[in-house]
């Protein structure tokens, strides 16, 4: 070390290496220090307030009840077994919402283009509008607006399968049967001959020239063994529809609260205004003469656009999407603010009889983990769409 | 010179189709361009036409403003005591003579802001009804300092104006968050013996935009300085850095709020009891610089390494190279991303309803629950807090996209 330090006899305060070294040190001392000082002052505050701490309530029963569930809840169910079925509530409303927000946001990022002028500025005024008021405003505007909707007994009914009522919205649902899983596997294969035909069709077109509709022999072949199969199997899917029964009340196919469907509908509006905009930019960054090249090399608009246009936009579209996606599942947790127990909601009502400061953390810890698992797509995707050397 | 058109390119174009230009062309090129596209003009101008036949019949007969008319003070400034209304006017005006001097020294996009500014004040205070003098005393005052402002501009030195503006912006911002809120700092005591209010007076539109202001000031720094912990060499520095950016990114605002009513305190040293005013000042702070961070580490990759390797071969020490070459070109790349990064901050703000403070949301909020006459008035409230978050975040955007022009990125 010291032989190092005096290297060609450089003083000691311009060597990079003696530098580098104390830097490394110093800035060390620091964080550490730092992080030293908060958790001291932490452990001294729990110790004196005698601030209830620890994981041991995790195995006791909350009886605190849930208003809505995908599993099933009961108030008898532990702590653990609770924070996991509002984390599904989350995972649930973020999926819905990224599924839809996508949907909207692509329609809208599209229109936004449209040579139409009152279609192109419909876009922009929802854009500009939906992106700059804050979120909680929004969802708020929605709960009041599914509120002020008529009561069960006078829902608005489409076809006698879809209700919508200030208590929620119901509509068919399926419910698997014995011979579900079966089906499933056999519609996998089936999905699996149908893209291979298709791939090998496509090839043999742009080898030859000559057209053939791999399109429609996907879906000819997906759809046909899918709707065999089930017959054959007798029917693995129960179809229940909504039904009324005393008082109005709903029974029967899938029911979602008042307060999941203002989230759902603020979180769509929401992230689509950010997504459309990402789209807009997405296909507007592909340049101009890509377009006028596939059209003069015989392609129609829709092949020009599905062969050249969108693959070169997705590349960057979708990972600022996906962190729109992220953003989404995060502000999923304003649900607390209008009552779908969802993991914060659920949490904080929690805090009554639990520590506050272990409950939060667990649900800090449950976002890191989505967080984690959206990273992730981005950066799988991120090394499918990198330019191969040529 | 004498060289005319003709003579250089040959005879002239003739003139586009009669059919595609003027008062007829236009429609026939932009609404009815395809069948397609004329039969979704008319639909879709049928149904705005019924929705705005719909709003301004809403508007008209069954609305009733009552629910924010008859509150005024309390949207704007929470239930600060009125005996010391003095003090957010202090703020307001110090801020409003900023305006005035920005719109004389630099015009362009600070000079169209402060007038929309000083006009939409002016407007409020004279609109009629029913409203207390002294309040519209207090608002008309606003544009008289921008005009004493504007006066004074004059004798602000030629020479680093920019830095006098940062400096003096940033003092009048701080002096206006201590003078509002009187808190007793810890270890120092109430600034100039003011008499405290305490946090849950601090409120409205008021609080919003304290919060906002504190973290926009605060949360590009720190957010500058987390980006060169993340690009730097020393090991632990980086991975402190990353670990920070990554763990506030990855969890919600709301989460971390919470925690900062039951844990931020308890992090401090004994007997230093802090507002939550500023707990939740800092907490959004830090969230906002982690975003903040990641924006500006983007765009200082964007800078490319010549830059840095020009500036070594002419000299520059590290610290300097980062400081005067790569960090201005870094920060002048994300100008968009920096201004989206404060509209989100403001928009944030709002969730401070969930540690019990009464910001403009909350007291909304609370104004529907309060009377049980006002509890079908939700469309009023929502609409009005929705316009007044609207006004705000619309303008930065707007400032952010004329300061881009100014400095003509994407154009050389």
């Amino acid at each position: 070390m010291m032989r190092l330090l005096q290297y060609q006899g450089i003083p000691l305060w311009r060597n990079v290496v003696f530098l580098q070294f104390t830097l490394q040190i110093v800035s060390a001392v620091l964080v550490l220090s730092f992080l030293a000082f908060f958790f001291t002052n932490l452990l001294r505050e729990i110790d004196q307030r005698e601030i209830p701490f620890g994981f041991s309530f995790l195995d006791r029963s909350t009886g605190i009840p849930i208003g809505e569930t995908l599993i099933r809840y009961s108030t008898e169910d532990s702590f653990r077994y609770t924070l996991f079925v509002a984390f599904l509530n989350t995972v649930k409303v973020a999926f819905i919402g990224v599924v839809f927000a996508t949907i909207v946001g692509i329609i809208v990022g599209v229109a936004r283009l449209s040579p139409n002028w009152l279609l192109n500025r419909l876009a922009l005024v929802y854009i500009d509008v939906f992106r700059n008021i804050p979120l909680l405003v929004q969802l708020l505007f929605w709960f009041f607006i599914v509120l002020a909707l008529p009561p069960i007994r006078e829902a608005y009914v489409i076809g006698d399968a879809f209700f919508l009522s200030n208590s929620g919205f119901a509509m068919p649902w399926v419910t698997p049967q014995g011979s579900f899983w079966p089906w499933v596997l056999v519609c996998a294969l089936g999905l699996g001959t149908a893209f291979y035909t298709a791939r090998v069709m496509e090839r043999r077109e742009t080898e030859s020239g000559r057209a053939s509709h791999s399109l429609l022999a996907f879906l000819v072949i997906a759809l046909g063994v899918g709707t065999a199969a089930f017959f054959a199997f007798g029917g693995p899917l129960d179809v229940t529809m909504p039904e009324r029964g005393a008082f109005g009340r709903l029974s029967g196919g899938t029911q979602v609260s008042g307060s999941f469907l203002a989230l759902l509908i603020g979180l769509v509006v929401y992230t689509s205004s950010f997504i459309a905009e990402i789209v807009r930019a997405g296909i507007q960054s592909v340049s101009k003469g890509q377009t006028e090249a596939a059209r003069s090399t015989g392609l129609n608009g829709t092949a020009s656009l599905r062969f050249v246009i969108f693959p070169q936009a997705l590349r960057v579209i979708i990972p600022p999407t996906i962190s729109h996606y992220l953003n989404l599942t995060k502000n999923s947790s304003l649900a607390a603010a209008i009552g779908y127990p969802d993991m914060v909601s659920v949490a904080t009502t929690l805090t009554q009889t639990a520590p506050a400061v272990s409950l939060i953390g667990i649900v800090m810890v449950s976002y890191l983990g989505l967080s984690l698992f959206y990273a992730l797509i981005g950066n799988v995707y991120n090394r499918l769409i990198r330019y191969k050397a040529l | 010179m004498s060289t005319t058109t003709t003579e250089r390119f040959g005879p002239a174009p003739p003139p586009p189709p009669a059919f595609t230009v003027g008062w007829q062309g236009w429609p026939r090129m932009n609404l009815f361009n395809s069948w397609s596209s004329g039969i979704l003009t008319i639909v879709l101008g049928v149904a705005l036409f019924l929705a705005a036949l719909g709003g301004v019949r809403w508007l008209i007969f069954s609305s009733d403003w009552a629910v924010i008319t008859d509150r005024v003070p309390l949207y704007i400034v929470g239930t600060y005591p009125r005996e010391y209304y003095w003090r957010p006017e202090i703020a307001l005006l110090l801020v409003s003579g900023l305006m005035g001097m920005a719109w004389r020294t630099w015009g362009g996009p600070a000079r169209g802001f402060a007038a929309a500014f000083g006009a939409l004040v002016f407007v409020v205070a004279l609109i009629p009804y029913q409203m207390d003098v002294l309040y519209r005393a207090l608002l008309l005052a606003v544009p008289a300092a921008m005009a004493g402002g504007y006066y004074c501009a004059h004798f602000i030195p030629e020479q680093g104006r920019a830095k006098w503006f940062g400096i003096t912006g940033a003092g009048v911002l701080i002096v206006s968050l201590l003078v509002i809120a009187g808190f007793s700092l810890p270890g120092v005591g109430s600034p100039a013996g003011l008499h405290p209010v305490t946090e849950s007076e601090v409120g409205g539109l008021m609080l919003n935009l304290l919060l906002a202001a504190f973290g926009i000031i605060a949360s590009l720094p720190i957010g500058i300085a987390l980006a060169l912990g993340r690009r730097s060499r020393l090991p632990v520095l980086k991975f402190a850095c990353v670990a920070f950016i990554e763990t506030i990114r990855g969890v919600p605002l709301i989460t971390l709020l919470f925690m900062s009513r039951h844990i931020l305190p308890l992090t401090f040293p004994e007997n230093i009891d802090v507002s939550l005013l500023y707990l939740s000042g800092i907490t959004i702070t830090i969230f906002s610089s982690a975003y903040m961070a990641e924006n500006v580490r983007g765009g200082m990759a964007a800078v490319s390494p010549q830059q840095s390797q020009a500036a070594q071969a002419l000299g520059l020490k590290q610290w300097q190279t980062t400081l005067f070459v790569t960090l201005p070109q870094g920060l002048r790349n994300i100008i968009p991303a920096i201004v989206g990064q404060f509209i989100s901050l403001f928009k944030d703000t709002s969730l401070v309803f969930i540690i019990g403070m009464l910001d403009l949301v909350e007291i909304g909020r609370a104004g529907l629950s309060g009377k049980i006459e006002y509890s079908d008035n939700g469309m009023e409230v929502y609409l009005f807090l929705a316009l007044v978050f609207w006004v705000f975040t619309f303008s930065m955007a707007y400032v952010s996209r004329r300061i881009e022009r100014t400095l003509g990125v994407g154009r050389r």
